[in-house]
């Protein structure tokens, strides 16, 4: 009972900082739960990637609702993700905890850099609603706001509206068939360079499934900076994304015995209430002063993990 | 052009009303558990049976044991976004938009693989 209360809290918690600093729960949740409940890194990662789907599920319906996310782009790009995330289950089984620790702790530190690199990013008056900051009321930004979004230069947010789609010339008479491109672009925006968001998916997909959060991570600047969808855009199209992502390595970890029922159920809904706490105070928080302390956590739990994984196996 | 024509928003805010159901059912049925498992004095350390029966699933929702409402949470969760490509699928073969038809149709192969695959192993 006790043990549930404290899980709980502890997806509260892990629900509310993720969503005040725009990460996904994956990075507080397998750590809380190696190490606060003596949870191997396969087991935690499994729990992981249910609060994610949850979170993910709730914020992308009200992206969508507001037009922030490109369904065609992001359906384009979940094949490959799932792809990847289907390699990474079964790999996942594959691995020892002690290599998944490693690889974890390198993504932790990789998120720490990127976080000191941030960025605050300008305040505009000018974007459409559809480049406008994707807050949804009440609902958590989830994994995309997203962690490494604004270590990202902030040159293709700033498109004028309306003037990213290039013209095609075409003769007298012909009829010009719209390209992949075409299909994937909006009148705001021209998508650009599909190669490296294939790549990306990929990458993100596999990351995804062995480390237990959403690969917006990678998502994310892939589209922005290679791609050239707007952040906002691309940040709302990776969180529709993380739930087909996440599912497809999940649906390994449920079908192989991998998720333990109780104690998913605790986590996951305290992930929901504090991403939902988050989204909804996100505004009275001074995110800088948090994102330093975050950033020392993050350091102090790759340390861990790092220990973890060359500790005696 | 992405989601400008009326058949791909309203296909749009089907999709978005389809999420939105699927988390706050499963997060309801997550929670229906999670109070069980309070009334019951279950612990989330005791040791599980993390092996999924379909067949268990309906017996322990009328016995009102916890286990029933999870796994039910779970499985929402998991079939949240592939109802979602599913809906897709429908909605982009209705607007007669073949290229995308086959993307969405792609999308649930993925997963409709790791299912198989998952369950051969197990």
């Amino acid at each position: 009972m006790i043990a549930a209360l404290v899980m709980m809290g502890g997806g509260v918690a892990a629900g509310t900082f993720g969503s005040l600093l725009g990460l996904g729960g994956g990075l507080l949740i397998v750590p809380l739960l190696t190490f606060g409940f003596n949870l191997s890194i396969r087991e935690a990662v499994a729990i992981s990637l249910v609060c994610v789907i949850v979170t993910s599920s709730a914020s992308a319906g009200v992206f969508l609702q507001r037009r922030v996310a490109n369904l065609r782009l992001g359906m384009t790009l979940e094949f490959f993700t799932a792809l990847g995330a289907l390699v990474g289950g079964l790999i996942a089984f594959t691995l020892s905890d002690r290599i998944l620790a490693g690889l974890f702790a390198l993504l932790l530190v990789y998120v720490a850099i990127s976080m000191i690199r941030r960025r605050e990013p300008a305040k505009r008056t000018d974007v459409s609603p559809a480049l406008a900051p994707p807050t949804p009321p009440g609902i958590p930004p989830a994994e995309a706001s997203e962690e490494l979004a604004a270590a990202v230069p902030p040159i293709v947010d700033d498109l004028a509206v309306g003037a990213a789609v290039e013209e095609r010339p075409a003769e007298r008479g012909q009829v010009v068939r719209p390209t992949v491109l075409d299909r994937l672009s909006t009148p705001d925006y021209r998508v650009r360079n599909v190669g490296p968001g294939v790549a990306g998916s990929l990458a993100a997909g596999v990351t995804s499934a062995l480390l237990g959060v959403g690969g917006g991570i990678i998502k994310v600047p892939v589209m922005n900076l290679l791609m050239g969808v707007p952040l906002r855009v691309a940040t709302a199209t990776s969180n529709l994304m993380i739930g087909v992502t996440a599912s497809a390595g999940a649906i390994v970890y449920l079908l192989r015995g991998g998720i333990d029922p109780l104690v998913a159920g605790p986590t996951a809904v305290g992930v929901f209430v504090g991403a939902s706490i988050g989204s909804r105070i996100a505004h009275r928080v001074d995110v800088r002063v948090l994102r330093a302390l975050f950033v020392v956590v993050l350091l102090y739990t790759a340390i861990q993990m790092a220990l973890r994984a060359m500790g005696p196996g | 052009m992405a989601g400008q024509d009326a058949p791909g928003r309203r296909l749009e805010l089907l999709i978005a009303r389809l999420l939105n159901l699927g988390a706050l059912a499963s997060v309801t049925l997550l929670a229906i558990g999670v109070v069980l498992m309070a009334l019951a004095g279950r612990s989330p350390l005791e040791p599980a049976d993390q092996s999924l029966d379909l067949a268990m699933i309906p017996a322990d929702i009328l016995a009102l044991r916890p286990e029933g409402f999870l796994w039910l949470g779970l499985i929402v969760v998991l079939a949240t976004p592939a109802s979602r490509v599913a809906a897709s699928v429908i909605g982009f073969a209705a607007q007669r938009d073949r290229t995308m038809t086959l993307v969405s149709a792609g999308v649930l192969a993925v997963i409709a693989v790791g299912i198989a695959l998952s369950v051969g192993q197990s």
